[in-house]
C-alpha cells in the first residue's frame, strides 16, 4: 500500500474513533458530574438530597424547571438492591419517581396519577436477590439517579408539598 | 536504505492527532445545539428522549441540554429558539404565545438562557404553565415573553436571558400525543416588538 494511502487510511480511522468516542463517553461524563453534584462529592449515596426551590441560582442540572420542586439520590448498588418509596403531595399534585442509568437513559417511571397512595418498588441489578411482593425495577447499571419531581410553580406550593417530600426514602434493604 | 513507502513516525503521530481532532471537533458539532429531533411547527422534539431507544447521538445531545429527561410515557419536551417567523428569540423583543388545551395532566412554557440554564433575573417568573393561563370558552390561552411584567396575563421574564429558547413540557401526555407528536396542536409564538419598536 501506497504512503499517502496508509495515512488517508490513518486519518479517517483516528476520526472515526475521535467522533465516536466523544459522542459515547459524553452521557457517561455528565452523567458523573451530575452524580457527583448530588451525592455532595460522594457524601450522600443511596439517600435523598432535597433541593431548594428551582431559581436562577440553580445550576446543579441543565434546563431545571422552575416549577417543579426536585429530590435526588444519586444510587449505588453495588452493595445491594435499594427500597425507594415516595409519599403523595398534601394537595394530590403532580409527583413523579424516575430513574436514571449512568448512560442517562430514563428506565423507569412511575407517577401519582398511577399511584395516588405513594410510590415504592425496589431498584436492583440483574441477579440480586429482592424481596418477594415487591416491585422491582432492574438497572443496567450499578450507579445512576433516582429524581423526585413535584409539582410547585410558586413558593406557597413549595412550601406546602416540601414536608411530604422529606419522606421519601432511597435506603439499602 | 530507507523504506520510501513507510510513513515516519512524525508522519503517524500527526496524522493520528488530526484525525482525532477532526473526530473530536465533528462530533461535538453532532451533538450540540439543542436536544435535536424533529421539527413540529418550530419546535423540536424527538419521541424517543430519555428513552432507552435513543441512539448515541441523541443521547449525547439529551445529556448536554436536557439531562435527566423523562421519556415520553411521562413528559415530551419541545424546544424552540425562534419565533413563528423564523428570528431568533431575543431579549429585547417581547413575544406572544398562543396556544389551546394541550394534550396533557399539565404543561408549562420555560425561558432558558444560551447556557442551558434559567436566565439570570430575579423577577420569579421564568415560565408560565398550565395553572397560570386563562383559557377562553374555546380552550384558547395567551402568555408572554418580555423583558418587563406586561399589565396582565401569564408572563414568562426574558430578562438577561439573550439570545434564548424556551422549552415547552407537557407531562402526563395522553396516548395519542405519544404516538403522534405531528398531531399536538403546538403553540405560536409571534414577535410583537423590539427595542421599543414594532
Amino acid at each position: 500500500m501506497k504512503r499517502p494511502v496508509k495515512l488517508a487510511l490513518l486519518f479517517a480511522v483516528a476520526a472515526a474513533v475521535g467522533h465516536v468516542g466523544l459522542v459515547y463517553v459524553t452521557p457517561h461524563f455528565l452523567m458523573n458530574i451530575a452524580m457527583k453534584r448530588i451525592s455532595q462529592d460522594g457524601k450522600l449515596i443511596n439517600q435523598f438530597y432535597f433541593g431548594p426551590r428551582t431559581t436562577q441560582n440553580s445550576r446543579g442540572v441543565v434546563r431545571p424547571s422552575p416549577d417543579l420542586a426536585y429530590s435526588s439520590c444519586a444510587y449505588d448498588l453495588s452493595g445491594g438492591p435499594l427500597l425507594i418509596e415516595a409519599q403523595p403531595s398534601p394537595d394530590n399534585g403532580y409527583v413523579s419517581i424516575s430513574v436514571f442509568a449512568a448512560n442517562t437513559d430514563n428506565i423507569a417511571v412511575f407517577d401519582s396519577a398511577i399511584n395516588p397512595q405513594g410510590i415504592r418498588f425496589v431498584l436492583a441489578r440483574e441477579g440480586q436477590a429482592t424481596p418477594a411482593g415487591e416491585k422491582v425495577v432492574i438497572s443496567p447499571s450499578d450507579k445512576g439517579i433516582v429524581l423526585d419531581r413535584r409539582l410547585a410553580p410558586s413558593a406557597e406550593r413549595f412550601a406546602a408539598i416540601d414536608p411530604a417530600r422529606r419522606g421519601d426514602k432511597c435506603q439499602p434493604i | 536504505m530507507a523504506d520510501l513507502q513507510k510513513p515516519s513516525r512524525w508522519a503517524v503521530a500527526a496524522t493520528i492527532s488530526g484525525g482525532l481532532m477532526v473526530g473530536l471537533l465533528s462530533g461535538w458539532w453532532a451533538i450540540t445545539g439543542g436536544m435535536g429531533g424533529q421539527n413540529y411547527s418550530g419546535w423540536y422534539g424527538s419521541s424517543v428522549t430519555g428513552s432507552t431507544d435513543a441512539g448515541p447521538w441523541l443521547r449525547a445531545r439529551v445529556a448536554i441540554s436536557g439531562l435527566l429527561a423523562l421519556n415520553k410515557s411521562q413528559a415530551i419536551y419541545f424546544t424552540r429558539k425562534t419565533d413563528d417567523g423564523g428570528q431568533p428569540l431575543r431579549e429585547d423583543c417581547n413575544y406572544r404565545v398562543n396556544g389551546g388545551a394541550m394534550p396533557g395532566q399539565w404543561w408549562s412554557i420555560t425561558v432558558y438562557a444560551a447556557d442551558n440554564y434559567l436566565p439570570l433575573n430575579d423577577d420569579d417568573a421564568l415560565s408560565f404553565d398550565a395553572t397560570e393561563v386563562q383559557p377562553d370558552a374555546q380552550g384558547k390561552w395567551t402568555g408572554v415573553l418580555s423583558a418587563t411584567k406586561p399589565a396582565e396575563g401569564a408572563w414568562a421574564s426574558t430578562r438577561k436571558a439573550g439570545n434564548f429558547d424556551i422549552t415547552l413540557r407537557i407531562y402526563q401526555p395522553s396516548k395519542s400525543a405519544q404516538t403522534n407528536f405531528a398531531a399536538i396542536p403546538m403553540p405560536t409564538v409571534t414577535r410583537l416588538e423590539c427595542g421599543g419598536k414594532a
